[in-house]
Formats: structure tokens, sequence, C-alpha cells
């Protein structure tokens, strides 16, 4: 981002760039920059508080309005108040019971837990307007039921002419991970990023089929899908220490 | 939360340890007060809008996300896994503020919200983002554009 900020600025056009690794801004030394201490994907903080994301985009806008540099790097100086657990959030539906599941077994419970989140996502995604589900072209029940065929150790045909059946395999999973958040968040509570990933990830079908992907497919001598099981899977704060 | 020491050990030293391209000045473009200013944002969270091709691996193009885009029509297709995207499905302006600058005009603080706004997949080495950027620059003032906040993920 800060690189960008060299660029359009040599194109003669005046920019301040949000940082939220310091260390990266320090080196590129942008013209201007503002650090903010929020997790990797919220630059501006806190979803659903106006009030609080203006805050930031005038902190950096401010910037502008200096008349002497380069370089500026600010600090932002409040944490985000999303970061805290809700404790009123409840999970959308209870823990199923997959202890010493087989991958047959787990792609049973996938396919079937998948085809109620569909439904329950449809409505979420209604009374939201929105959805980023989607980069697969599979509905949330068709994405599970792909992601059941490679559990099986089959290698399902992609739906789509553009995308490897490797590919769609990851835009599979990212659609589903996006489904289940999305029906997660409908309701009035206000959970952490933490807390949707706690679930998703100890407490779904959805979560174990994804990691037991993950292991199938680590020592693929296919290296597209070995990229992808290694990858763009499993966010590497919840791979296992052992890998 | 986005300190080194908050991040899993692996991510951290990749970061830290991440190649930055170094610049042997650094511009700077001083322009009017805020309140007559024309305001882009530049994302590098692979946004694209619903129906554009998403951005695969490392690609050093850009998107083009016109104003008039709906919350319901913009996608995220940045590579990383490593990053929430929990906020962005609740609420885009965590990512692409686009209903703030606009209140931020209707109030008069900033001047105006410019026609096109742009996005770029941050995962690219920025040296192969180059030529793009500089586009880009040169559509953002054929705009008027003289004020961009660089939105990362």
């Amino acid at each position: 981002m800060s690189a960008l900020g060299h660029y359009l600025e040599e194109g003669g056009v005046p920019t301040v760039a949000i940082s939220l690794i310091r260390a990266q801004t320090e080196n590129t030394k942008p013209p201007r920059a503002l650090w903010v201490p929020f997790e990797l994907g919220r630059p501006f903080g806190p979803p659903s508080d106006a009030a609080f994301q203006k805050r930031v985009i005038l902190a950096a806008l401010r910037l502008l309005e200096r008349e002497r540099g380069p370089v500026i790097i600010e600090d932002f100086p409040d944490e985000d108040p999303r970061e805290q657990p809700d404790p009123g959030w409840r999970p959308p539906f209870a823990k199923p019971d997959l202890d010493n599941g087989s991958a047959t077994r787990l792609a049973l419970a996938l396919e079937d837990e998948s085809e109620r989140v569909e439904a329950a996502f449809r409505r979420a995604a209604k009374e939201r307007g929105r959805t980023i589900v989607g980069l697969s072209g599979l509905s949330v029940g068709e994405a599970g039921r792909y992601m059941a065929g490679w559990l099986r150790g089959q290698t399902p045909e992609s739906p789509s002419a553009e995308m490897s059946a490797p590919l769609t395999l990851r835009f599979a999973v990212d659609d589903l991970k996006a489904a289940y958040i999305e029906v997660a968040l409908s309701g009035s509570a206000t959970p952490s990023s933490k807390q949707l990933g706690d679930w998703l990830w100890n407490d779904t079908a959805a979560g174990a089929a994804i990691f037991a992907l993950r292991s199938m497919y680590l020592t693929s001598e296919d290296d597209r899908l070995k990229a992808i099981a290694g990858l763009f899977l499993v966010p590497g704060v919840r791979v296992p220490p052992s890998g | 939360m986005a300190r080194l020491s908050d991040l899993p050990a692996a991510t951290a030293k990749r970061y830290a340890e991440l190649e930055c391209p170094t610049f042997a000045t650094t511009p700077w473009v001083n322009g009017p007060p805020l309140a007559e200013r024309r305001v882009a944002i530049v994302s590098s969270a692979g946004l694209v809008v619903r129906g554009e091709k998403p951005f695969r691996g490392r690609d050093p193009e850009y998107r083009v996300i016109p104003s008039e885009t709906r919350p319901d029509q913009l996608m995220f297709s940045h590579i990383s896994i490593n990053l929430d995207r929990s906020g962005f499905q609740e609420d885009w302006n965590v990512v692409f503020p686009l209903d703030r600058l606009r209140e931020l005009a209707a109030e008069g603080v900033i001047g105006s919200v410019a026609a096109t706004h742009y996005s770029f997949m941050g995962a690219t080495d920025p040296v192969q983002m180059e030529d793009y950027a500089r586009d880009v620059a040169a559509r953002l003032k054929s705009d008027g554009v003289d004020a961009v906040l660089l939105s990362p993920v």
C-alpha cells in the first residue's frame, strides 16, 4: 500500500495510506500514513460503527493538510472495541457429534450441514441485502457436496470451464466459510472475529471437513492441489502446531 | 491487534522479513484544504465488482469501482486467507468506506467524492504494479482527484 502511495504521488496525486503493519510502512516510507492498531482485514476498525470509522478516516485525511513532509507516520490511538467478544452472541446451531468420524462420515455430515446452512444463509443474505459468497459459482449446498467429493478421495469435475478442479475446491471452501460467517452474523449480537472463527473451526462439520481436506491433500503429487491445501484452506492462526 | 507481537509467530516472521521496495526519495504533493478536496479510495483488498473477473494469484492489474457501486455488488477476492473477512461481510465500510466519504462530503468536511475508485491485489509485488499504478494516477487526475485514501487489508 505504501509503495502505491509513492507511485500515485509521483503521478501528481496526494495520498495518505492506512498502515496495518507499521514495520512495513517504516521501510517503504510513503508520503503520509496513519498506523492503526486493528486486525488484518479491518483497516477502518469496527463494523457498524460509523462514528469510529469516521474518526479513523479524518485522522488520516487531516495528514493531507500538513505543510511539512515527507515522511509522516502517525499512530491512531484507539483500539477496535469490536475485538472484545460479545457474551450475548450464540452460535447458529449446536456442535455436531463428529468424534472418531471417518472421512466418509465427515463427508455425509458436511453435506447435511451445508444443506441446512444454505436455507439460513439465504434468509441472512436477504435480511442483510448482500453477501460475499459467489467466487465458486456454486450454491452453498453444492459447495458442501463438491468438498464432500474431495473428502471421499474423488476429483469432482469443475462446473466451470474457466476453473480447474483444485481452484474450484479453493473457491468452494472460501464460499462455504463466508456463508457460515454470514449466518453467524445474523441477529443483533456483535461477535468478534475470534468468536466467529472459534465456532467455525471448532464446532462445525464444515470446519472439521476443511481441516481434513488440508491433511489429505498436503502431500498430493499435484502441485496445485498441494499448494491450495497448504496455503488456501486453513488460516495460519488455526493450523495446529504439528502442521 | 495488527502488532507483529500479536500475530502467529510464523506470520509475524513473514511480515517482518517481507521485502518491501525502497525508494531513494519520497514524493510530496500539496493541495487545498480538505473541504475543497475530491477524495478517492484506492484499496489493495482485491475488491471486484460482482460479475467482473476476480483477482487470481498475484495479479498486478487493477479493477475499477464506480462510485455508484452498491454494497451488494462488491466482492472480496484477496488471495490471503490470513486476514479477517467478517468485518467486511458485516459492513463494507470496514474496507471500502464509501458511505463515510459520502457523509463527510454532505457535511462539507471534504469537497466531494471521486467518480471512480480502484482496487489492487495487495499480495502482488508492488514493483509489478508500478505501470498500472501510474495509469491509475493519470485516471485520478483526469477525475480531478486531489486526495487518495489508500486502504490495505
